[in-house]
């Protein structure tokens, strides 16, 4: 299997579709032709150019899927079982790009940041900061939940559930917003997107918490907290 | 006989069994034993005799087991990559000898001690897949030197490393190691064309997997595994070993030692598990002493009641691989089985209550494993293109970072091939060594997770304290295998990266085992040396043969008739012969003789195109 060492050409918005130095095919990744196989060891490519995806936040999830399969699919070791060990070991190196890409990509929060850096905003080591509101608002939701488990309160626990799923839902909202347009932020709005994106690590944290066992059902899990739940029927 | 030189098969190195599966255009097939078509188990087991000389592997090694405890190797895959200290209880249930052999540079490595000599688990896993090659080569004909082995998926680097190194001592090159749940669907997959999620619930001798699966397209993208490396069949077996010790104790007031006893009351119990499967009830009888006499019947009800604290330990691992895949029982199409321990009732009944809907079983689940590997060789053939797997690691992987926690660099369930870079620096001036701790685990403390070993970087430029920018690579290949490299970035020099395992072999103690492997095959299985060089003779005759049909007349009368008469007097001769060694020069001769035939043919064919 032939590898090539030229970088393609990258632009601002969408790399431009590279023809694979091989077999002239167009090629969708940089790093692998599709039609021949030839590997590129290209290790700088962004995340969209390598899944051949333009560089925005929306992002339909089949589409991405359909990407990260068909590109995973070419560049994958496996597929090289007849090939030296350089071959392997180049496809193997692609591959783990390929997988960190589409795991970035395929998270909107992930997403929104990395093309929040690739704007030139802030990274998350380099801004910590989160909104006061919102550390007030969790911290007394935890209160509140604390509460509702010493209790035993069920419909208390997944009120709050709710309430704080929906709170995560809104401010996601205001992350695609943002990240929709980021050519045009200026760096207030980057700063405000930055920090929309650390307030949510804090609404995970508590869904993490509060989180059900996918496995059991609606009757066992109240089954779980009878005790409690009796002493208030009574 | 088949022509094809280069055949890779697939292995289930199990527990209990293992099995040996090659694929073709048709699909995968299992390679059976001497015992016919369905002899397609090899029991996970090798007898020897006093002086540690291989007397059994398989079904007639576990007959032995009774006779000879001490010297019967089983279940050698519970030690694979573990060191002694690491094993505690494990050792107890175990009726042969295992030790810690001390190695000079702290490793760990846990040896089976049979009379004076020890062997390291990997030594043991290479006599079964030596004799699964065997059986392969005799099947088809041909030299077998390139595996795919499957493993549990929560098996760590170190028990992958083990599996590879026990390839490579019984002279197989490893090209793939993959994790037996996704080997199963894989199998699956192949059976029923279709898309959407599944989930394998795979509980084998001594493992349990639960693997989260995503099929489309011909990718089978696992979505997350969980799971426990101790837990499976076995302890099955040991719940009612436990009672029935309990029992005899109590009513005789004997304490069952003899290791003899105990490899007995093993085997009774694994029968008594088997007879529950099918029936309500099952009764043991045990002769103690001269006249005394232990009767006991244990009910399908008691028995659950036994396993269920076990059960619900695999029911736990599941919600915490739905949790990772981030998926409820909605979400799943289908629950397949695998694993000989599924066949128990409860295990079906229980799983087909938490994931709401009834498992499939439509697959042999002791056979699907393999059938899965044989696929996954013919993937790396490139005889299938159809197909390909993506994995995760199934643990996260870290180095201890200050106040001894552990920094996660890859988290459990990341797509794999996967890797993550750290930089380091040095503490004194002039240094050109830094040993870096890389750990494996869940837990948040480094001491509660498991140490891979020792990487040292050595080569970094001597420069004041501080001033390296030692950039290190960990890279977690498709077998789930760590690869570190190292690079110091001011000087843009690559380091040199030395690996010292907690608990694995170097790779000078893989090679003097592969000879010395191959040292002992020569002296202790004159039989199977013997069959090995029937077999390449047999196939080195059907070649000639083939040749005088095809090219016969490049020859004159009295060549064609030598040759004819060597073939068969060779023959002949290979029923009586018991030396391996004679056989082969005398295979060797004939093969110098009808070199210039296959010259003359080779240019036959040359000058026709």
């Amino acid at each position: 299997m032939a590898v090539y060492t030229d970088p393609p050409s990258s632009s601002a918005t969408r790399a431009p579709s590279t023809k694979c130095q091989r077999c002239d095919t167009l090629m969708r990744s940089p790093v692998v032709c599709e039609a021949c196989q030839a590997l590129f060891p290209v290790h700088d490519a962004n995340y969209f150019d390598l899944l051949g995806l333009p560089r925005r936040y929306a992002m339909d999830d089949a589409r991405l899927r359909e990407a990260f399969r068909a590109i995973a699919r070419s560049v994958h070791p496996d597929r090289f079982g007849d090939d030296a060990d350089d071959i392997k070991e180049l496809a193997t190196r692609l591959s783990a790009d390929v997988n960190h890409a589409f795991q970035a990509l395929s998270d909107p929060v992930r997403r929104a940041a990395y093309l929040l850096e690739m704007s030139g905003g802030h990274g998350a080591a380099e801004s910590r900061d989160v909104p006061q509101a919102v550390l007030t608002d969790v911290m007394m939701i935890r209160e509140e939940i604390e509460e509702a488990r010493a209790a035993g309160d069920q419909a208390a626990l997944d009120r709050h559930r709710g309430a704080i799923a929906q709170r995560r839902e809104q401010t996601l909202g205001r992350i695609a917003e943002h990240a929709e347009r980021l050519a045009s932020s200026s760096d207030e709005q980057k700063k405000e997107l930055r920090l929309l994106l650390n307030s949510m690590k804090y609404y995970d944290n508590l869904l993490a918490e509060l989180a059900e066992d996918p496995l059991k059902s609606e009757a066992e899990r109240s089954r779980g907290l009878k005790p409690a739940a009796r002493t208030q029927d009574e | 006989m088949n022509d094809a030189i280069d055949s890779i098969v697939g292995i289930d190195l199990g527990t209990t069994n293992s099995l040996i599966a090659f694929a073709d255009e048709s699909g995968p097939h299992l390679i059976p034993g001497p015992g016919g078509a369905d002899d397609v188990l090899l029991p996970s087991v090798v007898a020897f005799d006093e002086s540690a000389r291989i007397v059994h592997i398989g079904h007639e090694a576990r007959a032995h087991a009774v006779e000879r405890p001490t010297t019967t190797v089983h279940s050698i895959k519970r030690l694979m990559g573990k060191g002694a200290a690491e094993l505690g209880d494990e050792l107890q249930r175990l009726p042969y000898r295992v030790e810690r052999r001390a190695a000079a540079d702290g490793r760990d490595i846990a040896v089976v001690m049979v009379g004076e000599k020890s062997f390291t688990p990997p030594e043991l896993s290479a006599v079964i897949l030596r004799e699964l090659k065997e059986r392969a080569e005799r099947h088809l004909g041909c030299r077998v030197a390139k595996a795919v082995i499957t493993v549990p998926a929560q098996f760590d680097d170190a028990q992958r490393q083990a599996t590879r190194d026990a390839g490579l001592i019984a002279g197989l090159d490893v090209l793939r190691i993959i994790n037996e749940p996704t080997a199963a669907a894989l199998a699956y997959g192949l059976d029923r064309k279709d898309r959407g999620v599944i989930a394998v619930y795979d509980l084998g001798g001594g493992t349990f997997d639960i693997s989260i699966l995503r099929l489309e397209d011909g990718v089978f993208e696992v979505a997350a595994t969980n799971g426990d490396t101790h837990l499976g069949g076995d302890d099955f077996d040991q719940l009612l070993i436990d009672l029935f010790r309990g029992e005899i104790r109590a009513q005789f007031g004997i304490d069952i030692q003899s290791p003899a006893i105990k490899q007995q009351l093993r085997t009774l119990s694994e029968n008594i598990k088997k007879r529950l499967s099918e029936s309500e009830a099952a009764q043991i009888e045990i002769g103690i002493g001269a006249d005394k006499l232990y009767r006991r019947t244990v009910t399908g009800e008691e028995f659950e009641a036994m396993m269920a604290p076990l059960v619900e330990r695999t029911i736990e691992a599941c919600s915490r691989a739905m949790r990772a895949a981030r998926m409820t029982p909605a979400d799943i199409r289908e629950v397949v089985l695998v694993g000989g321990s599924t066949r128990v009732p409860y295990v079906r009944r229980r799983v087909g209550e938490v994931f709401d809907r009834r498992p499939y079983t439509a697959l042999n689940p002791e056979q699907v494993v393999a059938l899965g590997a044989g696929v996954q060789a013919s993937i790396l053939a490139g005889v299938r293109r159809d197909m390909l797997l993506l994995d995760v690691t199934p643990l996260s992987l870290g180095i201890e970072t200050l106040g001894g926690a552990m920094g996660k660099l890859i988290p459990a369930n990341t797509r794999i091939p996967c890797r993550a870079s750290e930089t380091f620096t040095t503490f004194q001036d002039g240094q050109t060594r830094v040993k870096i701790d890389v750990l494996q685990g869940e837990r948040e403390l480094a001491k509660d997770c498991r140490s891979l070993g020792v990487f040292e970087l050595t080569g970094v430029p001597p420069m004041p304290a501080g001033i390296p920018k030692i950039e290190v690579t960990f890279l977690i290949d498709q077998n789930g295998i760590l690869n570190v490299s190292a690079t110091e970035l001011r000087s843009g020099q690559s380091a040199g990266v030395q690996i010292i395992p907690s608990h694995g072999l170097t790779r000078e103690e893989v090679s003097r085992m592969q000879k010395e492997a191959i040292q002992f095959a020569r002296e202790d299985m004159t039989a199977h040396h013997l069959i090995d060089v029937r077999t390449t003779l047999e196939f080195d005759l059907h070649k000639a043969e083939q040749m005088i049909r095809k090219h016969g007349r490049l020859l004159d009368a009295h060549e064609h008739e030598t040759i004819l008469r060597e073939i068969s007097e060779l023959r002949a001769f290979a029923h009586e012969c018991n030396d391996p060694t004679m056989l082969n020069e005398r295979r060797e001769a004939f093969n110098r003789k009808t070199i210039p035939l296959a010259e003359r043919a080779m240019t036959a064919v040359l000058q026709e195109t």
